[in-house]
């Protein structure tokens, strides 16, 4: 009897150093709650690991990337992003990548690796022909084709409609065309995932996604 | 030409205060000088704010003497303690590099060679880091002084005795957590980590983040629990630098003819050793502030792999003259 309350006691008594010692990491985990990221149209870093499970293992959240972005345009899940607290993102609406580089030279890990700027993977553009003004007639724009640093690789005037704006393959998705839209429902938008491709010549996709009208007033 | 070694350590703790300030100050001035760097790279001076223009121009200022091209030039050093590039040579935490590996279960080589040369430093340094680069150590330090206030102020200030090993358990805990869900536990929970980016956040990010919040915690536990606290009992990054340097080259020594057993060194210890009676161990973080403090000289760096046993009571102290019957005017045969 005498045993197996000590057995007991000792138990307890070892559940509760282990609880103390995870203590600060659940504690850690209560500071950064999860966000409904979805909602938010978040693009990851250029050269980043396609995966963002594999992402999440790699990135240490040391913030040299953020440290050395000349546009300043790398944010970070900084009180929130459960997993993800403390890696980057680029919130293209507010400011987008310039593809200087500068990140993924600098980053320590596997997270970012060099890459070529046409082989850079953050997305891909998608139009919202429902909502661009030269697609539905309004006036005439044609500010992403301008401001595409990628050129007509990447983003052209439709053929015979001039300045209705058509994505091609070698968008990398940097959100150039995303900052500059004059337009405040933002019809363009950089769409991640494997679906982006056939999703990119959606027509009224205001139906399918709630959009953030309000992204352009967020500062960080 | 012995004691003129002994004499210049004595100023080694003010050597630390100098580093470990130059390091804060360093983590301050990084975020403002990537600032100066995005408006410089914006091309738009005129465009500023007010309070923008005067961070530009301070920065130029500042900067002006040591680099031609502020856009490139000033990319040479950045980063924190966590991990940071310093002239193309990157450096990161040997903490880093362990929640990496338990994280992806993989090791990636380039981020290795970054860790190699704090993990080398550790094992012939032992715990160097801890007391002499870490900016949160800074602040912890100016927080056990706080408490020494309140204490004098008549405020009760925790003084409980845990057990150190709890911090091995916390690495392992962080590495087993770290494994199971595939993220880098020990990024939010390590300090120097988390001071390091929450500076970046609230200058260059307009606001502090929750890690904030966190350190802050970590504070009221060593004012309210145990003096330094955090750094002797929950640190996950000190266990590791612990475990790193048990067989490190230098250790401090007492000599004890001419220790007088007055017991400063004790007192002036903020993690709780006993430099009195040779107990250092391996938590020792080499801060040197027994060394300072002593005012016979007695202890000192010396080349050693294992710890120095306990050498029993000082030859100048009473303890000693009453076990060999001295008489008190006498000095020690």
């Amino acid at each position: 009897m005498m045993k197996r309350r000590n057995f007991l006691q000792k138990t307890i008594f070892g559940i509760g150093v282990l609880g103390f010692s995870s203590l600060p990491f659940g504690l850690s985990r209560l500071l950064y709650p999860k966000a409904n990221a979805a909602l938010s149209n978040y693009s990851t870093l250029p050269g980043a690991l396609a995966d963002p499970k594999a992402f999440i293992e790699a990135c240490i959240g040391c913030g040299l990337c953020g440290e050395i972005c000349p546009p300043k345009c790398i944010l970070f899940h900084k009180n929130d992003g459960g997993a993800e607290s403390n890696t980057p993102y680029i919130h293209p609406a507010v400011k987008a990548c310039t593809l200087c580089g500068y990140c993924m030279e600098v980053c320590p890990t596997e997270a970012l690796t060099v890459t070529p700027i046409r082989e850079v993977d953050m997305g891909v553009a998608q139009i919202d022909r429902a909502a661009c003004y030269p697609w539905v007639d309004k006036g005439i724009c044609g500010a992403c084709v301008a401001v595409c640093p990628l050129g007509d690789k990447a983003i052209v005037y439709d053929f015979g409609n001039f300045y209705r704006p058509v994505v091609k393959d070698g968008c990398v998705g940097c959100g150039q065309c995303v900052e500059v839209c004059p337009e405040p429902s933002l019809p363009i938008r950089i769409v991640q995932g494997t679906d982006s491709k056939v999703a990119r010549h959606g027509v009224g996709l205001n139906q399918q996604y709630k959009w953030q009208h309000d992204d352009r007033r967020l500062k960080y | 030409m012995n004691k003129l070694i002994i004499k210049v350590q004595r100023h080694l703790n003010k050597l630390r205060w100098g580093v470990l300030s130059l390091v804060f100050s360093m983590l301050i001035l990084l975020p403002f000088l990537h600032l100066y760097q995005t408006f410089e790279a914006a091309h738009a001076y005129d465009l500023l704010s007010p309070s923008e223009k005067s961070i530009s121009d301070t920065m130029e200022w500042l900067s002006k003497p040591f680099v031609k091209d502020p856009e490139v030039d000033l990319n040479n050093l950045k980063g924190t303690t966590w991990s940071g590039t310093l002239f193309g040579l990157k450096l990161s935490d040997p903490l880093a590099l362990v929640g990496q590996i338990s994280a992806g279960k993989t090791v990636y080589m380039p981020f290795l060679i970054t860790a190699l040369i704090p993990i080398i430093l550790s094992i012939i340094f032992g715990r160097f880091f801890c007391g002499w680069i870490c900016p949160a150590t800074l602040i912890y330090e100016l927080n056990d002084n706080l408490a020494t206030w309140l204490r004098k102020a008549g405020i009760p200030v925790g003084k409980k005795k845990l057990d150190f090993r709890l911090k091995y358990l916390v690495l392992l805990m962080g590495i087993i957590i770290s494994a199971a869900t595939g993220m880098i536990a020990f990024a939010a929970v390590y300090p120097p980590a988390l001071i390091g980016r929450e500076i970046y956040y609230a200058i260059a990010l307009s606001g502090f983040g929750s890690g904030m919040v966190f350190f802050l915690l970590t504070l009221l536990f060593d004012l309210m629990v145990t003096r330094r606290g955090f750094c002797r009992y929950v640190c996950p990054g000190g266990a590791l630098y612990s475990l790193l340097g048990h067989f490190r080259l230098f250790r401090i020594k007492r000599d004890v003819t001419l220790c007088n057993d007055c017991a400063k060194c004790n007192v002036v210890c903020q993690f709780g050793l006993d430099p009195l009676r040779d107990d250092f161990t391996q938590e020792c973080n080499n801060c040197t502030a027994c060394i300072a403090v002593c005012p016979t000289d007695a202890l000192s760096f010396t080349v050693s792999i294992k710890d120095i046993p306990n050498q029993g009571a000082g030859h100048l102290g009473h303890e000693y003259k009453r076990l060999h019957n001295i008489q008190d005017d006498q000095g020690p045969k």
